[in-house]
C-alpha cells in the first residue's frame, strides 16, 4: 500500500513542480540564490547531491563566528544560563569538590560510563555507572537523586548545552529521569554563536540541547520551571 | 520593502491535484465564525494578553542579532531550494533515514496515515486491563491536522497528549486556540477547575501556576516511565544525513521520544531541510520568533535508531494531505515554507479579536488564512473566506522568519475565491469592467463618453449618489458617490490651455 502511495506523492510533486512533459519549474522568487549551488533552485533532476554537500550559506550575510573570546565568552555564557535559572558554579582543574556539594543530600547519582572517576571522589553516596550491558531501568533511574555528565559543545549567546550520547555524556535517559542535573562545562567547548555549535557536532549521534531547566509558559504566559525535565540544573565551568 | 496587494498574474493551476482532508476545514465562513468568538469579553482579555506579551518577548530578542535579516533571507533561500528540489531531498532523505535503521512509510492523506498509525501502534502498544491500549504524544500539528486522537479513540487506542497545554485542551474537551500557546484562551481558575474535575490523583489545587504544573508532572509522570510507545512529529528532517528534530520546553518531548521501545513520527514532507548546517540558521530563527527566548529549552535530534539510546523501533510517516496541492500554486506555495512558530498570529490585529477558533482548522491565524485553503483549495467549505480575515496590513510578513509574503498570497487567494465561489457576481462585475476598459482604452471613446458628464450633473441635480441599481448597490449600500462635476477633466483642460493661449496671445 504504502509503495503506491510513495510513488504517487512523488509524481504529484513532479506535477506540481511543472516537471510533467518537459516543463521547467522556476522558482518564484527568483530574486532567491540558493546558498552551495551558485544559483537560482532548477528542479532538474539530479542537482541535489552536489547541492547539500557544500557548506551551507557560506557567502550568506549572516555571521558564522561571534566575537567573545576568553573571559568575556565564559561570563556571556554564565550570564545567559543565569537568566534561563540554571545555578552556575565555576572550579579549576578538579571539580570534585563542587560536585559532592551539590549531590551530598542524595544517597544515590547515576554517571555515565565516560565520567572521570575522580570527580565524584568526594561523594560518600551510592554511584551507579550506565554502561552498556548493565544499563539502569527507567525505574532505577527514577530511584537516583541526579546525574552527572559532561557536555559536548556549549553555546555562550544563548545560554545553550548539547550532549551527544558519548560515554562522557551518557545515555538521553540518563539526563532526563532524575530529578536533578549536574552538568560539567569545560571552557574549550564554549562557543559564542549558534553557527560554532552546530559545526562542532555529529549529526548521527542523539544530540540533546538543554537551556536551563524544563519550563513552560502555558498557564497565562506565566513562566514555571521544572515541567518534566530535571527541575534543577546545575552547571559546573571547569577551568582547563 | 513591502508591496501589498499587487495583483498577480493568474495562476497556472497544474492539473488538479488532491486536497488535504481532516481538521484544516472552517465550516461556515470566517464572518459569522468569528462573530460569536468577537463576543466572548474572556476570551478577547486572554488572548490580548497572550499575544501582545509574546510580541514584545520576539521583538526584544530580535532585537539582540544584529543578522537577523540576513538570516531571514537564509531562512527563505533554504526552504525555496528544499520546495524546489523535493523529490530529490526526500529520496535522499528516506535513504538516510532508512540506513539508520529506521522506517518510512508515505500517506497521501488523512485517512491513509491516521491507518498506518493506527496498525504501528496495535503491532507495538499491548492491550491493557482496560482492553485498549495506550500511547503518549508530544504536540504535533501535523497529527491535529489529520485528526489522529480521534481516529485511534474509535480504534481502541487512548492517546494521551503530553504538553501541558495540549493536556488543558485535551482534558477539557476543547479545541487548541494557538499553534504554540493552545489553552491560551483558558486563565487560570479553568485550568484549576478542568485539572480538579478531570484528574483523579490531583487532589486539592490552587490556580498558582507552578502548583497546576505540578499536578499535570505528577499526572503524566507515570505514563512516561511505562508507556511502550510515542507518536510525535517533527520540526526538522535533515535530507543529508536522514536526521529528525523535535523543539520544546517541558521536557515531556525528550520523555516521548527516549523512554518509549517504539516512536512513529508524523511530518509533512515540506519540512526537510538539505543539510545538518542549516540548523545554525533555523535554531536561531525558530525560537527567537516563536516564544521570544533566545533559545528554548529542549530540542532533541534522532537519526534512525540508536543503539542502547532510546527507542529502537524508529517509524516515519511522510504526509502529503493536500501539501502537493498546495506546492501546485505557484503563487501559493510559499507558504509550505513555514516553520509553524506563530509569530504571525501574535501580531495579527484580526487574531488578536477573533482567537484562534474562528478559523476552524488547526492552523489559525495569517498563516491559516493561507495554509488552510492552499491545502484544501478555496472550494472546500469556508475555506475560501478565510483569505478574507485579514486587514492586509503587513505585519505578519514583517515577523515572518523565512519571511513569507502572507499579505500578497491572501490577495491571490481572495482571486481564487472569486473565480471559484462566486462566479454570478464575478460575471456581472467582469461585463461592467470588460465595458469600462473598452471605453477608458481609447481616449476617443473616454473623451466621448465624458461629454454626457454635464447631463448627469443636470439629471443627478449636483447631490452626491446614496444608492445605485445592481451589482453597484454594494459599493454604495456603505459609501456615498460624491456629486458629479458639471465638466470633465478634459473640458476644463481644453479651456485652461485656451486661455492660456489666448494669454501668450495678448502678450
Amino acid at each position: 500500500m504504502t509503495d503506491t502511495a510513495r510513488e504517487e506523492i512523488l509524481a504529484r510533486i513532479s506535477e506540481a513542480l511543472g516537471r510533467r512533459g518537459g516543463g521547467e519549474y522556476v522558482s518564484s522568487s527568483p530574486r532567491t540564490a540558493v546558498p552551495g549551488t551558485g544559483g537560482t533552485a532548477h528542479a532538474e533532476s539530479g542537482g541535489v547531491a552536489s547541492a547539500n554537500t557544500a557548506a551551507t550559506a557560506a557567502d550568506a550575510g549572516y555571521h558564522h563566528e561571534g566575537t567573545y573570546t576568553g573571559e568575556a565568552l565564559v561570563e556571556l555564557l554564565i550570564d545567559r544560563l543565569v537568566d534561563y535559572r540554571a545555578n552556575v558554579h565555576r572550579a579549576d582543574g578538579d571539580p570534585s569538590a563542587t560536585i559532592s556539594e551539590l549531590i551530598g543530600d542524595h544517597s544515590s547519582v547515576v554517571v555515565p560510563r565516560g565520567l572521570d572517576s575522580s570527580w565524584l571522589a568526594g561523594y560518600s553516596g551510592g554511584v551507579r555507572v550506565d554502561a552498556p550491558g548493565e544499563f539502569l531501568s527507567v525505574d532505577e533511574l527514577d530511584a537516583q537523586g541526579a546525574v552527572v555528565t559532561a557536555s559536548a559543545v556549549a553555546i555562550a549567546q544563548t545560554g545553550t548545552i548539547v550532549l551527544d550520547g558519548s560515554d562522557e555524556c551518557g545515555r538521553r535517559a540518563i539526563t532526563l529521569v532524575p530529578d536533578h542535573h549536574v552538568c560539567i562545562v569545560r571552557t574549550d567547548d564554549i562557543v559564542d554563536i549558534v553557527p560554532e555549535g552546530i559545526s562542532r557536532l555529529d549529526a548521527h549521534a542523539p544530540l540533546t540541547f538543554i537551556s536551563g531547566p524544563s519550563a513552560t509558559s502555558d498557564i497565562e504566559l506565566s513562566r514555571v520551571e521544572g515541567v518534566h525535565g530535571p527541575r534543577t540544573l546545575d552547571v559546573i565551568i571547569l577551568n582547563g | 520593502m513591502t508591496f501589498l496587494g499587487m495583483p498577480l498574474l493568474p495562476s497556472k493551476r497544474r492539473g488538479d491535484l488532491p486536497g488535504g482532508q481532516g481538521n484544516i476545514i472552517e465550516a461556515e465562513a470566517f464572518p459569522e465564525v468569528s462573530h460569536e468568538h468577537l463576543s466572548n469579553q474572556q476570551l478577547r482579555n486572554n488572548i490580548g494578553h497572550a499575544t501582545s506579551t509574546i510580541r514584545s518577548k520576539r521583538a526584544e530578542v530580535v532585537s539582540e542579532l544584529d543578522d537577523w535579516e540576513a538570516l531571514r533571507d537564509a531562512g527563505e533561500a533554504t526552504k525555496n531550494e528544499v520546495m524546489a528540489n523535493l523529490p530529490e531531498y526526500l529520496a535522499q532523505f528516506e535513504e538516510a533515514f532508512t540506513a539508520a535503521g529506521g522506517i518510512i512509510h508515505w500517506a497521501r492523506d488523512a485517512d491513509e496515515a491516521n491507518a498506518i498509525v493506527a496498525e504501528l501502534v496495535e503491532d507495538n502498544a499491548p492491550v491493557l486491563e482496560t482492553g485498549r491500549r495506550e500511547v503518549i504524544k508530544v504536540k504535533s500539528m501535523a497529527t491535529q491536522e489529520i485528526g489522529l486522537n480521534e481516529h485511534l479513540e474509535a480504534e481502541g487506542i487512548d492517546a494521551f497528549e503530553t504538553d501541558l497545554a495540549e493536556l488543558i485542551v485535551q482534558l477539557g474537551e476543547d479545541k487548541p486556540s494557538h499553534i504554540l500557546v493552545p489553552a491560551i484562551h483558558r486563565n487560570r481558575d479553568e485550568i484549576r477547575e478542568i485539572f480538579m474535575d478531570k484528574m483523579p490523583d490531583a487532589g486539592e489545587l490552587t490556580n498558582e501556576p507552578a502548583v497546576l504544573a505540578e499536578a499535570a508532572r505528577r499526572h503524566l509522570r507515570h505514563k512516561f516511565l511505562t508507556t511502550k510507545v510515542a507518536i510525535s512529529g517533527a520540526n526538522f528532517g535533515i535530507a543529508e544525513t536522514g536526521t529528525l528534530g523535535v523543539v520544546e520546553s517541558e521536557g515531556n518531548g525528550r520523555m516521548c521520544l527516549t523512554l518509549p521501545e517504539t516512536l512513529i513520527t508524523v511530518m509533512g514532507i515540506e519540512k526537510l531541510l538539505p543539510r545538518f548546517a542549516d540548523l545554525e540558521v533555523f535554531l536561531q530563527l525558530l525560537p527567537r520568533s516563536s516564544t521570544g527566548e533566545r533559545m528554548n529549552p529542549y530540542t532533541s535530534f534522532w537519526t534512525g535508531r540508536s543503539d542502547g539510546d532510546g527507542p529502537q523501533n524508529v517509524h516515519l510517516v511522510l504526509l502529503d494531505n493536500g501539501r502537493t496541492r498546495a506546492l501546485a500554486d505557484e503563487h501559493g506555495r510559499t507558504a509550505l515554507n513555514c516553520i509553524r512558530c506563530s509569530a504571525c498570529m501574535n501580531v495579527c490585529p484580526v487574531y488578536e479579536r477573533t482567537g484562534g477558533h474562528a478559523y476552524g482548522s488547526t492552523y489559525p491565524g495569517p498563516i491559516g488564512a493561507i495554509l488552510s485553503p492552499l491545502l484544501t483549495g478555496v472550494e472546500e467549505q469556508g475555506n475560501g473566506s478565510l483569505p478574507y480575515a485579514s486587514s492586509l496590513c503587513g505585519a505578519c510578513y514583517d515577523v515572518c522568519p523565512v519571511k513569507i509574503n502572507i499579505p500578497e498570497i491572501l490577495v491571490h487567494l481572495r482571486g481564487e475565491d472569486v473565480k471559484a465561489n462566486h462566479s454570478p457576481v464575478s460575471s456581472q462585475l467582469d461585463a461592467a469592467l470588460t465595458g469600462a476598459s473598452w471605453m477608458m482604452g481609447d481616449g476617443k471613446r473616454m473623451a466621448a463618453a465624458e461629454k454626457g458628464l454635464p447631463l448627469a450633473h443636470k439629471v443627478t441635480g449636483g447631490e452626491q449618489i446614496n444608492a445605485l441599481p445592481g451589482i453597484a448597490g454594494a459599493w454604495t449600500s456603505s459609501r456615498d458617490i460624491p456629486a458629479l462635476p458639471e465638466k470633465s477633466f478634459r473640458q476644463l483642460w481644453a479651456e485652461e490651455e485656451a486661455n492660456d493661449r489666448d494669454e501668450e496671445g495678448q502678450r
